[in-house]
């Protein structure tokens, strides 16, 4: 390495430094609506096209999906068990999304995710369709396993949605028969690929068996963000008591927000959806 | 060769990390632990450019990440910012000619940014940052590193940097 001190910053740069963190901060103190309103402006404009390239990319990549799943069926001795395995599972889930759509009682839309890159990505991802789909803020985002999150900002082509990962992520929730309510909250994490959830609020006189099913509550009627009977994870252990007057349980989420590469968005009224996701309750 | 020919180079290489970025995202993996090519592109801009200019770049380029990933508005913004100036301040006291040397600049680089959103962003609980820190940031920005290095080796003749194995 060589020292080249004729390269130093000069007062010019320390000022261009000084001004873009003052606007930085000014950012990352404004209003949410202010914030919504240039991440949805840069989003809609600047990245739109970058955007549609990551859209087609993820099409591209469905598509050699899809004609490697013809290839194996045609000749699939020639395939090695284990790309065979992952192909089955894209089906699978491409599957799954399929039988969900029919299954679901009320207006949804089908969305690729577009993971980024950042150390905020778990927390929020893109999904490729936006308010040109009728996709609106707040709108529930499940697969066919159960929910993963909830439309945070939309742009005409592309939308925002903050993962159940998110510190900011309550849901209601009750178990199948009605019998218990309570609030679902991330849980802080206990290793690099296991977050939970836990179920906190239920009344300590109510017994929550592990390996119980919870779903979302729909409190909140047509009118509420979650639509009654959305999967959300099962009980897998007890957590803290609080002085004899509630239980939190852990929960174990029925989606890993990493694993999710489709998902569907619904517009619809928020409906009861249990018999949607009957099967997966037995 | 022209000061303004290398220009057009650098900014072909930077467009082309950019497009990668979106283009090559889908068929990457984990985003856990797959490469940042967009802060790659920063740190291969930073390397040549005054420390202001990079302060700018970086935060034009938070700017983008925090568009798309909105959790904690102003947090990429922040640490691109501050990467971007510290890189290219680096740079120029110490004139880095080894593909190694190199390699480990994309490695701070990458792993401070992640460092800088987190602390910036507030929005992680204490063992979520730590697994995130010591675990996914650190393979992140190896991929990046990796990938910086074949980009350098790629491109040396494109980008003005003095290359010694």
């Amino acid at each position: 390495m060589t020292f080249a001190p004729d390269r130093f910053s000069s007062r010019r740069d320390t000022l261009a430094f000084l001004v873009c963190l003052l606007l930085a901060v000014a950012a990352r103190v404004a209003p949410p609506a202010v914030q919504d309103t240039v991440s949805r402006a840069v989003s809609s404009t600047a990245l739109a096209p970058f955007l549609a390239v990551q859209h087609q990319a993820q099409l591209v990549k469905e598509s050699r999906s899809r004609v490697a799943a013809i290839s194996v069926l045609r000749d699939s001795a020639l395939v090695s068990a284990f790309a065979a395995h992952a192909l089955q599972e894209e089906n699978e889930r491409l599957r799954e999304i399929l039988q969900l759509t029919a299954r679901l009682p009320v207006r949804h839309v089908a969305a690729e995710v577009l993971h980024q890159s950042g150390p905020n990505s778990g927390l929020m991802v893109v999904l490729s369709a936006g308010s040109n789909e009728g996709v609106v803020a707040r709108a529930p985002v499940l697969v066919a396993g159960g929910l993963v999150g909830v439309v945070h900002s939309v742009t005409p082509r592309s939308s925002v949605a903050l993962l159940w990962t998110h510190s900011d992520f309550r849901v209601s929730a009750m178990t199948l028969d009605g019998s218990v309510f309570g609030i679902v909250a991330p849980r802080r994490a206990e290793g690099p690929n296991t977050m939970m959830l836990e179920l906190s609020g239920v009344p300590y006189q109510e017994r929550v068996p592990i390996g119980t099913v919870i779903y979302t509550s729909g409190l909140g009627g047509a009118r509420g963000v979650y639509p009654r009977g959305i999967p959300i994870g099962h009980i897998v252990a007890v957590g803290e008591e609080r002085e004899g007057w509630s239980r939190t349980y852990v929960v174990q989420p029925a989606v890993h927000p990493a694993a999710v590469s489709h998902v569907v968005v619904l517009t619809g009224p928020a409906i009861d959806l249990r018999e949607a996701f009957a099967e997966y309750a037995r | 060769m022209s000061r303004r020919r290398e220009q057009y180079r650098l900014a072909i290489v930077l467009l082309l990390l950019a497009v990668l970025h979106f283009a090559l995202r889908p068929f990457l993996g984990d985003f856990r632990s797959s490469p940042d090519l967009l802060l790659l592109a920063l740190l291969v801009y930073a390397i040549r450019a005054q420390p202001g200019q990079a302060a700018v770049a970086g935060f034009l380029v938070g700017l983008v990440v925090d568009s798309l990933t909105p959790v904690a508005f102003g947090a990429a913004m922040l640490a691109h910012t501050a990467v971007g100036y510290l890189a290219a301040w680096g740079k120029a006291i110490f004139f880095a000619e080894n593909l190694v040397v190199n390699a480990g600049f994309f490695f701070i680089g990458s792993w401070l940014r992640d460092l800088l959103v987190l602390v910036a962003g507030r929005h992680m609980d204490q063992s979520a940052m730590v697994w995130q820190l010591f675990f996914w940031s650190p393979i992140k920005a190896l991929t990046t590193a990796l990938v910086g290095v074949v980009v350098l080796m790629l491109f040396r003749r494109w980008l003005p940097i003095r290359i010694t194995e």
